[in-house]
């Protein structure tokens, strides 16, 4: 299991950053993701393999119009 | 009507006029408040004190300020001594840093008999300073129709009987911008307020204030919305505002450290450039950007803020309306916005009512219109929806106000308790857009079942129960409107912190004081009461301090900088909290820092919930919440989502749903959502010094210097 935005979601072998938004229909286009307390940058949201037992933020940066 | 510019020229009649010296602008502000009784038209310039500025900085601080020595505890909407108070505030007309161009705009509304406020863009404000001004201050009543024109070229203010059909706002602007402008440039230096017949015949009339667009070559609008202070301006017969200033320049508003704010503008300008396009979008959709990701999370008003979403969303979906708006056009509402998120759909041909067959220029839609009056009402039709807005904007009514209202008319017409005989043959069913179409038409115009549906949610509520034998609690549960005033277009049942942002604040359920259910919900960032209480302190307080500088609150946060990811608070974009801190000093030569700017806010916040106080309004019961706000009222609602619900109920209830009915879910669910709520309200009181009853405890208002011996007395009052 891996922590997400402090909810319980199943851990998948070979899970990237990139894999977790799209599972939990994190479709907004501006969102900080952290890994374990570590900013992981868009551009790696790709490559970046999430660990089993990882807590991940997910923090969308909106605040309505 | 006029039947020409000429006829117009030779009808004006002035009934008073005033000349003046132009105050010269010193480091944000003029020092003169232009003050203006229609009943006796009496024009007098009033001095801005250094109090005034001290303690209520400018924007809406000023408004409430002359607003509250205006009126009486026991003063109406309607009552001559209401007041309508226009200022931008000491920031407002700059152009080097974007959005900045705004009017704050206060009022006794006739939507909650209480203090409102609304913020516009347009060229009004900044003109109106420039012009010599820091307010504008109008009570009384006139006994016709009435121009006031303000002449910051000449110094001269004139009220004045002009033959002019005051219905449709959009012909108001268009025919003054032409008659004051001595040729196509000079339309540039001229804006215009107005309402339209929806100011005559409803309770949500807004006022609209132009800017020229000198590519498009037409006088656009932007909207006053909230609360009815469009109402407000035709009850005093109040046809139109004018203002003209022809010289504006980069230091208009003789700024202490002009290069500071240079360089801040750049940089976020650079910024803008650099990332709007992979991040929100802006300038090429404007905030109707919001659309998907709300549907995506299920967070869009849908048939009266029952769903979060629909199957059909695609119709209004943000790629959809991006095709509709022209593009690559200088959109900013006033001079210097890079965001330039103000979109318009051109050449739109309108296929109903009075102006049917004629091709316009459509202001919007806006995130609010399409949600309102499109997705709420379950109409996914970007045409109908731009039609509604055209119609909405012209006639002067609020898009947001009447997509609440229409919602919860076809709610009670679904439910039996309005019918075709009670609506003059509408069929109101949800997703039926010519019978929308139809209202929007009948309110505007003053007519048939629009005369009921224009007197917003809580009078309808009213009717229904007294006239047509309705459940008073069951349109209660359902009824989108807190204070009187209608609820914006997010539904928030999943965010405790956003019920709380809606409800427990000064004029009404707007989004503009808070907006915390990604923050809450999604982000999971306000795991506690003591958390959201603390949002429900920071966020309302940070956003009321663009509505006393003269801001917009888009760039802050429609604009993400680069290393935002990295700071400790991402979700406050500490770097533009410190843009505006350093804005703030250079135009006013002061030396606040970030905490002293929430200050700011707060002695103005908590004396506007002191007004509300005097009022009558202003304690706990006010903020209470409509169900539907809250959680699930109907088994369909419950059904819809009952996976999320059922899982609610096991895991945070701790009881087991198996065997029970829908009716006990729905009842348990109720309970505890509303026993939340109520806990909710006593920790965000405490964090904001309040009682339990939400007034502001002594020591607080003397902490915060707002202590003047009448706001005491109210205080001392009802304590």
């Amino acid at each position: 299991m891996i922590e997400v935005n402090g909810k319980q979601v199943e851990w998948e072998e070979g899970i990237t950053v990139e894999k977790l938004l799209k599972k939990m229909n994190y479709t907004f286009p501006k969102i900080v993701v952290r890994v374990d307390g570590k900013v992981i940058e868009k551009s790696d949201w790709e490559e970046h393999h999430i660990p089993d037992q990882s807590v991940v933020q997910a923090h969308h940066l909106i605040a309505g119009g | 009507m006029a039947k020409s510019i000429e006829d117009m020229r030779k009808s004006r009649r002035a009934l008073a006029s005033y000349d003046y010296d132009q105050a010269e602008v010193e480091k944000g502000y003029t020092g003169k408040t232009l003050y203006i009784n229609i009943s006796d038209n009496t024009i007098k310039s009033k001095n801005v004190t250094e109090q005034m500025k001290d303690i209520f900085i400018g924007g809406k601080g000023f408004g409430l300020w002359y607003l509250w020595n205006g009126v009486k505890p026991e003063t109406r909407w309607n009552d001559p001594e209401n007041e309508i108070v226009i200022s931008s505030g000491p920031i407002g007309g700059i152009t080097q840093y974007p959005g900045s161009g705004k009017s704050l705009v206060v009022t006794l509304s006739p939507l909650t008999n209480s203090v409102m406020d609304s913020n516009v863009g347009g060229f009004f404000g900044p003109y109106l300073k420039f012009s010599g001004w820091d307010a504008l201050e109008i009570q009384g009543k006139a006994e016709k129709d009435i121009v006031i024109f303000i002449d910051g070229d000449k110094g001269k203010i004139t009220i004045e009987e002009v033959d002019i059909d005051p219905t449709a706002s959009h012909l108001v602007s268009e025919q003054l911008t032409e008659l004051l402008a001595e040729n196509e440039k000079d339309k540039k230096n001229i804006s215009i307020v107005s309402s339209g017949s929806g100011g005559e015949n409803t309770n949500i009339g807004i006022l609209n204030f132009s800017f020229y667009d000198l590519r498009r070559k037409v006088a656009r609008m932007k909207q006053a919305g909230r609360g009815g202070i469009g109402t407000v301006f035709r009850d005093k017969k109040i046809a139109a505002l004018a203002v003209k200033f022809s010289n504006l320049s980069g230091r208009s508003n003789n700024p202490a450290d002009p290069s500071k704010i240079a360089k801040t503008g750049v940089k976020i300008t650079r910024e803008i450039n650099k990332f709007d396009d992979e991040q929100f979008r802006m300038r090429q959709i404007g905030t109707a950007n919001l659309m998907t990701p709300m549907n995506d999370y299920d967070l869009l008003p849908v048939h009266n803020f029952k769903y979060g979403s629909h199957p059909d969303a695609a119709g209004l979906s943000s790629d959809t309306l991006r095709d509709r708006f022209t593009q690559n056009m200088p959109d900013g509402c006033w001079v210097g916005c890079a965001l330039s998120c103000c979109k318009a759909v051109d050449n739109f041909e309108l296929k109903t009512g009075p102006f049917k067959g004629e091709k316009v220029l459509v202001d919007g839609p806006e995130y609010e219109n399409a949600a309102g009056l499109g997705a709420n009402c379950g109409i996914f039709d970007a045409n109908y929806v731009i039609e509604a807005n055209f119609y909405c904007d012209t006639y002067g009514i609020d898009t947001i106000s009447t997509g609440t209202i229409i919602a919860f008319a076809m709610e009670c017409y679904e439910n039996g308790i309005i019918n075709k005989e009670i609506t003059g043959g509408l069929e109101l069913t949800f997703g039926n857009a010519d019978a929308a179409m139809e209202l929007i038409h009948q309110m505007g115009q003053g007519k048939g079942f629009g005369k009921i549906a224009s007197q917003g949610v809580r009078r309808m509520k009213k009717i229904f129960a007294e006239e047509y034998d309705a459940d008073p609690a069951f349109l209660q549960d359902i009824g989108m409107e807190n204070k009187g005033l209608e609820y914006s277009q997010y539904q928030a049942k999943e965010s405790l912190a956003q019920q709380g942002g809606y409800a427990m604040t000064n004029k009404g359920p707007q989004h503009d004081e808070a907006w915390l259910i990604f923050m809450d919900m999604v982000n999971n960032q306000l795991p506690t009461f003591e958390k959201k209480a603390e949002a429900l302190h920071y966020f309302p307080m940070f956003r009321t301090w663009f509505g006393l500088q003269g801001l917009c609150k888009l760039p802050w946060n429609d604009i993400v900088p680069e290393g935002n990811a990295q700071t400790d608070s991402p979700e406050k974009i500490p770097e533009h909290v410190q843009n505006y801190v350093d804005i703030f000093n250079a135009v006013t030569g002061k030396k606040i820092d970030q905490d002293e700017m929430i200050r700011q806010s707060e002695r103005v916040y908590n004396f506007q919930r002191i007004f509300n106080l005097r009022l009558g309004f202003g304690t706990r019961e006010h903020d209470a919440s409509p169900y539907r706000a809250l959680g699930p009222v109907t088994e369909e609602e419950y059904e819809s989502r009952s996976e999320r619900y059922d899982k609610q109920l096991k895991e945070d209830l701790g009881i087991d749903p198996t065997e029970m009915s829908i009716t006990d879910k729905i009842k348990e669910m109720r309970k505890y959502r509303e026993g939340r709520y109520e806990t909710l309200m006593d920790v965000v009181y405490e964090r904001r010094g309040w009682t339990k009853n939400g007034i502001p405890k002594l020591e607080k208002i003397k902490e915060l210097g707002i202590d003047f011996p009448e706001v005491v007395d109210v205080v001392k009052k009802n304590l």
